[in-house]
């Protein structure tokens, strides 16, 4: 049967990327028109299908379902001249899809498919980094030079002349500078000259691709003017890596009930009358999640790591911190009085040597003993895209009896063949880790943080970590999203009486999720560990759809690495990290980088990162990968940087080098190798 | 006049070749200086930009070495020296203490003891544990916003427009236009220019802190703040005097004493704050903010006051002191509050002038590195900030019940009720001789006295009241405190309902101290 897209199959000749504002309204009304009756009939057919066996269910059919939520795939787009809206390979009728293109991209090719496993025939990936010519580095120092010069200079006549521009950076009537020039020298002077780059203010959902309020200066980036306008672009700079970012789907349409059934605020801590059985639900299934025995959660995800650490070290104690670890955990270990030692990035020989080192010496002074050593790493560094060298590690933590503490932030969710973060990846029992930390704000697409381990610590951490007593319990819609979108990972366990037949006659399941429903799966979620009123969405259920993600992303992730070090730019990172960074050290063209991209005619949106985040000379683009995204959306990160990479100069890496065209060809090819 | 010049330069010059070469013979009498010159030499003859960028290297070599913040003390007096073999044995023969001490017996008990409530919170919540229907006196309800369907709409709303999860920090995509209003809503209500939102009340004052105060700054406190002002002052390294409770006189002798010290010392002009609440989480007691703003202009301090529990409950329309007191709130240099509090969201907020406000943005350590807020909880702030402005009445039933929840307690043997009668927490502890919070350990046992509050609090709770026991870190707060049980009163109570339930309360007391005699 004939689909009735290939009847009207929108343009998609690469001339609309080139001219978004000249595509002309009528050709966008019939191409989404089109797009959404096709949607319909699809939907229609699907319908009629539902109550059949899985037999009839086609081949192809994305695990993502067909039933009830396909209202869901109208898309009730407001801005539409944007070819981002519609998918690059329109769906056949076959196939549909119950998220909306723009929040979560449309992608039925199996093969674009891959899974994040840690390969241990191999030794693990040190932290290699790639050096840039001499030229680029003395560049990059002359350029900071005069940026400091010019700077300077600035402040020295600015003074003297523009006086009013300073007050506030004097003494004056009495009182101290709030912040005195020297100090903010670094914001004034350099930030402040690339400031359109950062805090771009943002509306909608955070999903595949992100629509932006346009924003001007006329005087230097000192205030900026909103146009009133709005440019959808697409966003790969979102934590957003399971594409749980969506405002429509099964798990909005479950936050959606728990707001109607608790409103938005359980009113207090979580010691003084706000916990709710939402809480305890929820941090079961997240100790199951997790493989630990129990775990808490608490209301922000930088509020775990600051709030807690201070339980578990004090006075006496060692810390042992990875150079590169997350703000958070250093507020942590400041409010704890322990002492601290770092290590530096990754290196687990100075690890070790540092060890040695600290439990030879003893406490400084007195050498006593230290009481206990906790070492605090992170599963993937966020700026970095490094991945801990885990097993080395838990080697270590064998030998010299430390405590290990490991921040998986960005990592849960994102790795390992069941998202279930590095312990996965690597295969490691999670409980040979003490305490097994993470936030929900990124892959799960919610707020907040949990903190893993064994009962005994976990209810110790509930009464004297700070949060229980003082800070806000997380509100239901949060926890209810963090429930949905977790079980939707795990998977539900199908309950006693329900047999194997019934999951097999569940409409959504294709060929490809049977068989891994048959595969033994940790910890799935068992029925009674969710909320009674909430139901999923069978995709969503029965873990077909979670691991369709976790699949996309791993394949996203490995081809942008592979594909920008084919092109010949010089990245950081592990390749299945899905933070991606890409080195462009200059401090002028990290701007120009952000704004090339902006202004394109299929806008991307980057982040930039500078010193102090990074060193000085290794500015970057940081790249987070999406299982969002489609091949095609990786394929138009990876043109747009081969193009604006030649402009800027920023491909120096070695190695074989490819064209974009053939990168782009032979994806699957490059995913796989290595 | 040229050749003057040259004439007056020439010793200058002599003197200079004269120096270098001094120099020169002092370098090469150096070992190994020969090697070194000769190599700077011929690379300098090969390429002379790499001298250059070599020169470059080696300072920011030299400087990055002295910056390093993990020095090792390897060459200090105090490091020993081991063989591997010593090494390897004392790695052998250390034994770590656990990573915690499990919970004592006590402990336990509290933990077991907290309340956990199935469905919505609100005035009148089922217990999970029992399934009761309790008359609530213990959550943060104060304006009764918890459950309001027009919030809920909004929400629902937002939700459907923006998904949950922002999956960025504000610096990075993840400022959403309605962080940029509920940040607008607040400044214009509060009557300020500018307002930052950070998404955890608890972590907003601990990072507004030390994003002002540093190193060498004068930090003038109140003995008895909350935790994260007590956390925020730590790590902002300043130097800090405390002055007495709630005691504006004890403070401004402090301000005379800091005065004369920098008089004495000669000291540069430093950085001094004020930090203090509106009212005060531990006992309820309310600044009295015209003869505040009065010292910190005569003396040049800024203000940070904490109106976590102030902001959405005093004055007419919830503004807080500012509004209660009539005292502008740009008087207030950074004011910050709890949206979780308040308005029954989540999150925190300091508002001020637009450069306190702009500075926090780049050094407010929980703003920066830290998600902001879901979309929805900052419209559901915006909605409750409608509602409060167009709801005056509603703060007036919230004093009636705190008025009538002390008319009944004030009258009940053996407790004491703390703070300021218009304060929406009602402390109280048992009573003693001495009435003060800040009595020494030693006048009373603390965890017995925790037992008892508890036993109060079960009772009531088995009676239909639900109550809370004020939870403190103990050994962690700089000043202990005197064990109380909190009442938060709700205007979402009828005063029927709240005397009733005080008077539940006022039984539970009776019954349980008569059982201690
Ligand atoms: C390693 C690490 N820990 C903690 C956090 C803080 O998490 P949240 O954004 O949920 O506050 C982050 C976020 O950037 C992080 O990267």
């Amino acid at each position: 049967m004939p689909s009735p897209m290939a009847l009207n199959p929108p343009s998609r000749s690469p001339s609309i990327f080139k001219k978004k504002k000249s595509f002309s309204q009528l050709s966008s009304m019939t191409t989404a028109a089109s797009y959404l009756s096709a949607v319909h009939q699809a939907d229609t057919r699907a319908r009629s299908h539902d109550n059949s066996s899985v037999s009839s269910t086609p081949a192809l059919s994305l695990s993502s379902s067909v039933t009830a939520s396909s209202e869901d795939t109208v898309l009730n787009e407001d801005d539409e001249n944007n070819c981002l809206a519609y998918p690059f390979t329109p769906p056949t009728s076959e196939q549909v899809f119950t998220t909306v293109h723009t929040e979560f991209g449309h992608c039925a090719n199996e093969a674009y498919r891959c899974v994040s496993k840690h390969d241990y025939s191999k030794p693990v990936q040190e932290h290699a980094i790639e050096e840039p010519p001499y030229y680029i580095l003395l560049t990059t120092y002359i350029s900071y030079l005069i940026l400091l010069c010019f700077g300077h200079m600035r402040d020295f006549f600015g003074k003297r002349f523009t006086k009013s521009y300073f007050t506030h950076l004097m003494p004056h009537n009495g009182y101290a500078p709030l912040n005195s020039d020297f100090d903010s020298f670094y914001t004034r002077r350099l930030k402040r000259r690339m400031d359109d780059c950062f805090s771009q203010p943002v509306t909608g959902v955070a999903g595949r691709t992100i629509v932006i309020l346009d924003r001007y200066s006329t005087d230097n980036n000192h205030t900026q003017i909103f146009t009133g306008s709005k440019t959808r672009a697409l966003n790969i700079s979102s934590y957003n890596y399971l594409g749980f970012a969506q405002a429509r789907g099964g798990c909005a349409d479950a936050v959606e009930e728990s707001i109607r059934r608790y409103g938005v605020s359980t009113c207090g801590t979580r010691l003084e009358s706000g916990s709710s059985e939402l809480h305890a639900s929820a941090e079961a299934l997240v100790a199951r999640f997790i493989g630990m025995e129990d775990a808490l959660i608490s209301s922000m995800g930088f509020a775990t790591n600051s709030t807690f650490i201070p339980a578990l070290v004090g006075k006496g104690s060692l810390v042992i911190s990875d150079e590169l670890n997350h703000a958070s955990i250093r507020v942590g270990v400041r409010h704890s009085h322990a002492q601290v030692r770092m290590f530096k990035h990754n290196d687990m020989a100075s690890l070790e040597c540092l060890l040695r080192e600290v439990i030879s010496q003893g406490q400084p002074k007195t050498h006593r003993p230290w009481k206990k050593i906790l070492v605090i790493v992170e599963g993937l560094y966020s700026m970095e895209g490094t991945l801990v060298n885990l097993p080395r590690i838990v080697e270590l933590k064998q030998k010299y009896k430390f405590f290990l503490f490991v921040d998986e932030a960005h990592s849960i969710g994102a790795l390992g063949p069941h998202g279930r973060g590095v312990t996965d990846y690597f295969n490691i029992p999670p409980r040979s880790i003490d305490v097994l930390m993470g936030t929900f704000t990124k892959s799960f697409g919610a707020a907040g943080g949990y903190i893993a381990g064994p009962k005994i610590l976990i209810d110790a951490l509930r009464l004297r970590g700070h949060s229980g007593s003082y800070a806000e319990a997380m509100t239901p819609p949060v926890l209810t999203q963090v429930v949905s979108s977790m079980v939707s990972i795990m998977g539900v366990a199908p309950s006693s009486q329900s047999t194997k037949s019934s999951l097999i006659l569940s409409p959504a399941s294709s060929i490809v999720t049977l068989k891994d429903s048959a595969e033994e799966l940790p910890g799935m979620a068992p029925p009674s560990m969710l909320p009674t009123w909430m139901n999923l969405h069978p995709a969503l259920a029965d873990g077909s759809e979670a691991r369709m993600r976790i699949r996309r992303l791993a394949f996203n992730s490995r081809y942008l690495h592979q594909g920008l070090k084919k092109l010949g730019f010089i990245t950081y990172g592990h390749p299945f990290s899905p933070i991606v960074p890409l080195l462009v050290f200059n401090p002028g063209k990290m701007s120009m980088f952000s704004r090339m991209m902006r202004s394109r005619s299929t806008p991307i949106v980057v982040v930039v990162v500078a010193y102090p985040a990074t060193p000085l000379v290794t500015s970057r683009v940081r790249f987070c990968v999406s299982a969002a995204h489609t091949k095609e959306d990786i394929d138009m990160v990876l043109r747009a940087c081969d193009e604006v990479g030649g402009i800027l100069d920023l491909k120096h890496g070695v190695g074989e080098r490819w064209g974009i065209d053939e990168v782009c060809k032979r994806a699957v090819e490059l995913v796989h190798s290595v | 006049m040229d050749s003057s010049t040259s004439v007056a330069l020439e010793p200058l010059l002599s003197f200079l070749a004269f120096s270098l070469s001094q120099i020169e013979s002092g370098f090469y009498r150096i070992p190994g200086s020969a090697v070194v010159a000769r190599y700077v030499k011929s690379s300098h003859q090969n390429d002379p930009g790499r001298t250059i960028l070599e020169l470059i290297l080696v300072i920011f070599a030299i400087r990055t070495l002295l910056q390093s913040r993990t020095r090792t003390d390897r060459s200090g007096k105090h490091f020993i020296r081991f063989s591997e073999k010593e090494i390897d044995e004392l790695v052998d023969e250390w034994v770590p203490e656990p990573l915690v001490q499990p919970l004592s017996e006590w402990e336990q008990k509290d933990l077991n003891s907290v309340p956990v409530i199935a469905g919505p919170n609100g005035p009148k919540p089922k217990l999970l544990a029992t399934g009761k229907i309790v008359t609530n006196l213990a959550s943060f309800n104060f304006a009764g916003l918890a459950g309001n369907e027009k919030v809920k709409e909004r929400a629902l709303e937002t939700l459907q427009k923006y998904g949950l999860g922002s999956c960025g920090p504000p610096g990075f995509y993840g400022t959403i236009d309605v962080h940029l209003d509920l940040e607008r809503d607040i400044a214009e209500f509060l009557g300020t220019e500018a307002s930052i939102l950070y998404s955890q009340g608890f972590s907003t004052i601990s990072s507004v802190i030390p994003a002002f105060c540093k190193r060498g700054d004068i930090i003038v406190a109140d003995r008895s703040v909350n935790f994260a002002i007590q956390k925020g002052i730590l790590i902002s390294r300043s130097t800090v005097r405390w002055f007495d409770h709630n005691d504006l006189k004890s403070l401004e002798d402090t301000l005379i004493s800091v005065e004369k010290d920098r008089k004495k010392r000669k000291g540069p002009l430093t950085r001094r704050f004020i930090i203090t609440e509106g009212i005060f989480e531990r006992d309820g007691e309310m600044v009295d903010l015209p003869k505040l703003v009065e010292l910190k202009l005569k003396y040049k301090y800024r203000l940070i006051m904490d109106e976590s529990i102030s902001f959405g409950t005093m004055g007419r329309t919830g503004r807080g002191l500012t509004e209660l007191y009539n005292v502008p709130a740009s008087q207030i240099d950074m004011l910050v509050g709890s949206v979780a509090n308040g308005l029954c969201s989540a999150g925190g907020f300091c508002a001020g002038s637009a450069i306190v406000v702009d500075h926090q943005r780049i050094n407010g350590t929980s703003f920066v590195f830290s998600a902001s807020m879901p979309a929805l909880l900052a419209t559901s702030g915006s909605e409750a900030i409608t509602l409060l402005r167009n709801n005056p009445s509603v703060l007036l039933n919230l004093q009636d019940n705190i008025r009538a929840i002390r008319a009944v307690l004030e009258k009940t043997e053996g407790i004491t009720l703390l703070g300021h009668r218009a304060s929406p927490i009602i402390h109280f502890c048992l009573r003693t001789q001495q009435q003060s919070l800040s009595v020494t350990q030693s006048t009373y046992d603390h965890e017995a006295e925790e037992r008892i509050l508890q036993d109060i609090v079960d009772d009531s709770v088995a009676n239909g009241v639900l109550l809370t026991r004020a939870k403190h870190l103990r050994g962690q707060e700089m000043i202990e405190s005197r064990p109380t049980i909190r009442i938060a009163a709700s205007a979402a109570l009828t005063r029927k309902e709240v005397e009733k339930a005080a008077g539940v309360v006022k039984a539970s007391v009776t019954r349980i101290l008569s059982k201690r005699r």
